[in-house]
């Protein structure tokens, strides 16, 4: 099978007043499609890094980044704009709503931005799946947060990604509704056959991943997959 | 990359469409949000003030321009000794004009009882083309507008006080030369009463029918008349027919309209203009101003919605094209509000000018509401667009690492756009080089001002920690670390203060000038033609009536016949301007064909050159003391004993003339020549409407010469009355009354006084609309710095009081930087644009400063007040969501 990410000899440095700063060192890694995978490590062990690298939201230092077969290294950031349009989506630790839509229109924004007819309809669907539909003409401010992260998953599935990134998408929950997020993120997951990419703290989330890569200080230090 | 092509293809055909919708309801809910609200407001704010005060300047500067054509009877005048050739009455007329003209002489007028001088003026039928004849039935009866023009043949109308001098009634018959007339109406005024030559005002006017002159027989050869041809219609046709006129090779003829007829209204109309439009360029730079910052804000607050659009794939253009619909739905909306309430503004201002505005306003023309559109529009892109535009560069990253700085986005802003912006609007509006300069120097001085001060102030001690101890020290270290902040707000604050300081002072000082001008009681009739032995009769006529006497000048004309032995230079060679006609110098042209000595003097006071020699007539005066309104301005004023022998000159007259102090000059009077030497320069108001002399001479030099004396009265209503017992008592005396001419410029000084106070106020709230805007400008920092504290443990007394500290501060220090740039503005402006001299305003070092603390430490309190009072909790999660 193709892999839907790969990641060539991937490395990133920033410039700091006391030098280069290596954030991560030459990583190679290949992500099949529907694949579930999580990214852990310690704080600025390079994780939310390699997701955005991986995201196309920033680029390497070197190294190639291909998703879905485009080499996101090679683009600009209009062209990377587009193919995060078409091909990703993203679930975020602070939700990343815009505040002044509606929960409805918050879901609407990608399919839109598709240049699809029927954005409300599929709108309304999704948050109907996710569980809010008496909550569509409600302001970001107006939920709580779980209800905001159960926003921004109907969104990340609006755009009919292939790819799902999350960010910590438990990190701002309390362990009940972030259980409950989680349990409906990968039944979605499963229902879109999507591939999950997750960055996270938490063992029991990364348990749930049928894979694991963990990050030591820029580099990959264990890979491991189960069923 | 094989498929990326088709997918580019795919997302660049989204339809605008869409984005116009997406933009639009971003539009919607921001408003209902509150976050556009203020960046509207601005730009509702700078469309509102100056289509308000385009409409306003647009509709008085036509009103005072037909007022003060109404001073004329009509738009342009033709004037000249002898009578213009008839064809270019024809020309005027074929070019869509309408015309009109008169003949003015003085001549004497009798009746079965009695005779008198009167001012004999013959009009035709159309006379007059602009404003109106008042007439009564009775004389000094209730005055009512005429519904013809002139009177008819046969018929004349008389002012009031002409019939008891004839023992006369309304009805009776009374005779001017050969020809009899029956005296119709009262005259009581006409609209150009106080115009042209001494000759239409020597005496109580008699207004008659141009076709009865013939008749009168009085007009022959050599007989001293003035002719004048009236036009009025639309001001291209005008300027057309004053062009083809010019082309003309006959001359002697002077077409002139109200500006060059009077220099007092051309004066307070010109300064009025430039007021007014001083006013409305601080509105559009406030309201710029207040843009700027309001945009800037809504981009900072934007940089999060534009790197989730990027997440979810919008394009760098996308978020472009997404962010100028908005703007361009703002402009919109902004253009249509704020015409809207410009209009409403104007009429109120017109409302409350209700009694200061009687006559009826032509309507505006539409080119107000264009300038009001074109501001919000070169607002938008200079102010606005930049801060917008910036968005596309945000990066999608954003959303991952909340951490991540974006701010140098909205200081990199081009903000050469909105310089070039300012530059373009200031030009635009004053069409004015020296005015720009002036404002653009001002604006220059302060930033550099801004700099130093802020160098010295704010780097005066390091900015280590928040120093949370106490409130100064909190507040200190808060404007050190937000130094590029708090310079930005003291740059924003003190232009802001120093636009209010400059228009208010101006405004102040214009009006007390004007006030000084003409004061309440300024004597309105001119007496001359006074022997020396007539002066002590008079003294005492008058004191009988309880009328007050001012000083009687003796008054001659002198020729100057040379300056240190060279003949005089012409004063006015370097301009057309035929020298300045004050009262003084006109009422010598009058005393000259006085019916008394009955010789005629060349009424041209000016540059009578003889073949041999050029001699300059003025008419002087010998006084021993320095009349009021006259000021030394180099040498000194004669005192003690023997000081025969020196004259003291009117400064410009001087330099003018090439004369210094110490410079002999020789004079002739009569037949004598006089030498005399230069001992002092005086400034003179010429604008006072009192007797005012180029030369004054000492006592001793010209009084064996014999002279007439020349003196002021005031005479209000029916005092007038007391004119005719004046005359009868002293028949060879000339009165030349003034008093319509003054209360008309006083009227249109009052108009163009309620105007000022009017912009002024306006200015102001575009000033309050700037400093509130740039407090909550800074209001999301201080929010997250206070709230942090708070969670610290920092009590809210410290906080506000700390809030308080910091804000007074940065205004104490926009208050003095304002004070001086506005001090070094009115000293050019007033100097250089308003031919004003300029006093420095002592009280304004403490108000300024004193004003500025108090006022932006309440507004900045005020807006931050939430600071204190939201739960530190909320704070911190509204800011990082």
């Amino acid at each position: 099978m193709t892999a839907i990410l790969e990641a060539r000899h991937l490395a990133k440095q920033v410039s700091t007043s006391e030098g280069q700063l290596v954030i991560l060192k030459d990583i190679n890694l290949s992500i099949e499609p529907a694949e579930t995978v999580a990214i852990v490590g310690a704080s600025g062990s390079g994780k939310s890094t390699l997701l955005g690298l991986m995201a196309g939201l920033d680029t390497a230092s070197s190294g190639d980044m291909l998703l879905d077969g485009d080499n996101l290294s090679a683009m600009n950031e209009d062209e990377r704009a587009i193919i995060r349009g078409q091909s990703v989506g993203f679930v975020f630790q602070s939700f990343q709503l815009l505040p002044s839509l509606t929960a409805l229109e918050n879901v609407m924004l990608p399919i839109e931005l598709k240049n699809d007819s029927d954005a409300r309809g599929k709108a309304a669907r999704l948050l109907q799946r996710v569980g809010l539909e008496s909550r569509l003409h409600h302001y970001p401010n107006q939920l709580s947060g779980g209800e905001q992260q159960r926003v921004a998953i109907a969104r990340a599935f609006a755009s009919e990604a292939r790819i799902l990134f999350a960010d910590e998408p438990t990190g701002n929950l309390d362990t009940a509704t972030g259980a409950k997020v989680i349990d409906l993120l990968f039944s979605l997951n499963a229902e879109f056959s999507t591939t999950l990419v997750l960055v996270t703290h938490d063992d029991r989330l990364a348990a749930r991943c049928k894979r694991v890569i963990r990050l030591v200080a820029g580099d990959i230090t264990e890979d491991s997959r189960h069923e | 990359m094989s498929d990326q092509g088709s997918k580019s293809v795919n997302g660049a055909g989204l339809q605008r469409l869409t984005l116009i919708r997406i933009a639009l309801r971003l539009l919607w809910r921001d408003w209902r949000g509150g976050e556009l609200k203020l960046l509207l407001f601005a730009m509702i704010m700078a469309v509102t003030s100056v289509s308000g005060i385009a409409l306003f300047t647009d509709r008085l500067e036509r009103a005072l321009l037909q007022e003060s054509a109404n001073m004329l009877a009509a738009d342009r005048v033709l004037s000249g000794r002898t009578q213009p050739p008839r064809e270019w009455l024809q020309e005027a007329e074929s070019r869509g004009l309408q015309t009109a003209e008169f003949v003015a002489f003085a001549s004497m007028v009798f009746s079965d009882q009695g005779n008198m001088l009167v001012s004999a003026k013959a009009v035709s039928d159309a006379y007059p083309l602009r404003g109106e004849l008042q007439v009564a039935d009775r004389p000094f009866g209730p005055p009512y507008v005429s519904d013809q023009g002139g009177p008819e043949p046969g018929e004349v109308w008389v002012e009031s006080r002409i019939l008891p001098a004839l023992g006369a009634e309304v009805g009776d018959s009374i005779y001017l030369g050969d020809a009899e007339f029956v005296v119709s109406r009262v005259l009581v005024q006409e609209p150009d009463r106080q115009q042209g030559g001494m000759m239409e005002n020597a005496g109580p006017r008699l207004l008659m029918h141009l076709e009865d002159v013939p008749a009168t027989n009085i007009i022959q050869p050599g007989s001293r008349l003035t002719y004048r041809y009236l036009f009025a219609g639309d001001q291209a046709a005008l300027e057309t027919f004053a062009d083809w006129l010019q082309s003309q090779p006959e001359n002697g003829f002077r077409l002139s309209d109200v500006r060059d007829e009077s220099q007092e209204v051309a004066e307070a109309l010109g300064r009025a203009e430039s007021f007014l439009m001083l006013g409305s360029l601080f509105a559009v730079l406030l309201a710029g101003i207040a843009i700027a910052l309001t945009a800037r804000r809504y981009s900072e607050r934007h940089f999060d919605y534009a790197a989730i659009l990027k997440t979810i794939g919008c394009t760098a253009g996308q978020i472009s094209a997404i962010y100028f619909v908005i703007l361009a739905a703002l402009l919109v909306l902004a253009v249509v509000l704020g015409s809207v309430l410009g209009w409403l503004v104007h009429e109120a201002i017109l409302m409350a000018l209700a009694s200061v505005i009687p006559i009826q306003l032509p309507e505006a023309s539409f080119l107000p509401y264009t300038i009001g559109a074109a501001t919000a529009l070169i607002c938008l892109f200079a102010f606005a667009l930049p801060p917008l535009l910036a968005l596309k560069h945000i990066s999608p990253l954003r959303v991952l690492r909340k951490d991540l700085d974006d701010s140098h986005l909205s200081t990199r802003l081009p903000y050469a756009l909105g310089l070039a912006g300012a530059l373009v609007l200031i030009l635009w509006y004053s069409q004015d080089l020296l005015i720009s300069a002036i404002l653009v120097a001002a604006v220059a001085g302060v930033a550099v001002t801004l700099g130093l001060l802020s160098l010295l102030l704010l780097r005066s001690g390091s900015a280590v920690g928040m120093r949370a101890g106490s409130a100064s020290m909190l507040a200190m270290s808060a404007v050190r670390r937000r130094r590029r902040q708090s310079v930005l707000q003291v740059l924003v604050f003190s232009l802001t203060i120093m636009s209010l300081l400059t228009l208010a002072l101006l405004r102040t000082d214009l009006i007390r000038d004007w006030q000084a001008q003409l004061p309440e009681n300024t004597p309105n009739h001119f007496m001359m033609n006074i022997t020396e032995s007539q002066v002590d009769g008079m003294e005492a006529f008058l004191a009988q009536r309880d009328i007050a006497t001012n000083a009687f000048y003796p008054m001659m004309t002198a020729g100057l016949v040379s300056v240190n032995g060279e003949p005089p230079r012409n004063p006015w060679d370097d301009d057309d301007d035929e020298g300045q006609q004050n009262l003084t110098e006109r009422s010598g042209q009058l005393n000259e064909m006085s019916p008394q000595d009955g010789q005629s003097a060349d009424a041209q006071s000016e540059g009578e050159e003889g073949e041999r020699e050029r001699v300059i007539n003025r008419q002087v005066t010998y006084t021993d003391s320095l009349p009021p309104d006259n000021q030394i301005v180099a040498g000194e004023w004669w005192s003690g004993a023997d000081i025969a022998g020196q004259v003291s000159v009117e400064d410009d007259y001087a330099s003018r003339l090439g004369v210094s102090l110490g410079d002999e000059l020789v004079f002739r009077v009569g037949e004598d020549e006089v030498t005399v030497t230069v001992t002092s320069m005086r400034s003179v108001r010429w604008d006072n409407m009192q007797p005012n002399f180029f030369f004054i001479f000492s006592p001793g030099t010209l009084d064996y010469l014999g002279a007439t004396y020349l003196s002021t009265l005031l005479l209000e209503g029916e005092e007038k009355l007391q004119l005719n017992e004046l005359l009868r008592q002293f028949p060879t005396i000339v009165v030349l009354e003034v008093d319509a001419l003054i209360e008309q410029i006083q009227t249109i000084i009052a108009q163009v006084s309620s105007a000022i106070e009017l912009i002024a106020v306006l200015v102001l709230l575009s000033g309050a609309l700037v400093l509130l805007a740039c407090v909550n400008a800074t209001l999301d920092e201080r929010f997250r710095e206070n709230a942090i504290l708070r969670t610290l443990g920092a009590g809210r007394r410290l906080i506000l009081n700390a809030l308080l500290l910091e804000f007074a501060f940065i205004g104490l220090l926009a208050g003095l930087i304002a004070t001086i740039g506005a001090e070094l503005s009115l000293y050019y402006l007033q100097t250089q644009v308003f031919g004003q001299d300029f006093r420095l305003h002592y009280w304004v070092w403490f108000a300024g400063p004193l004003a500025g603390t108090i006022i932006i430490a309440a507004l900045g309190v005020n807006a931050t007040r939430r600071v204190v009072n939201t739960s530190p909790l909320a704070v911190l999660r509204q800011l990082t969501v």
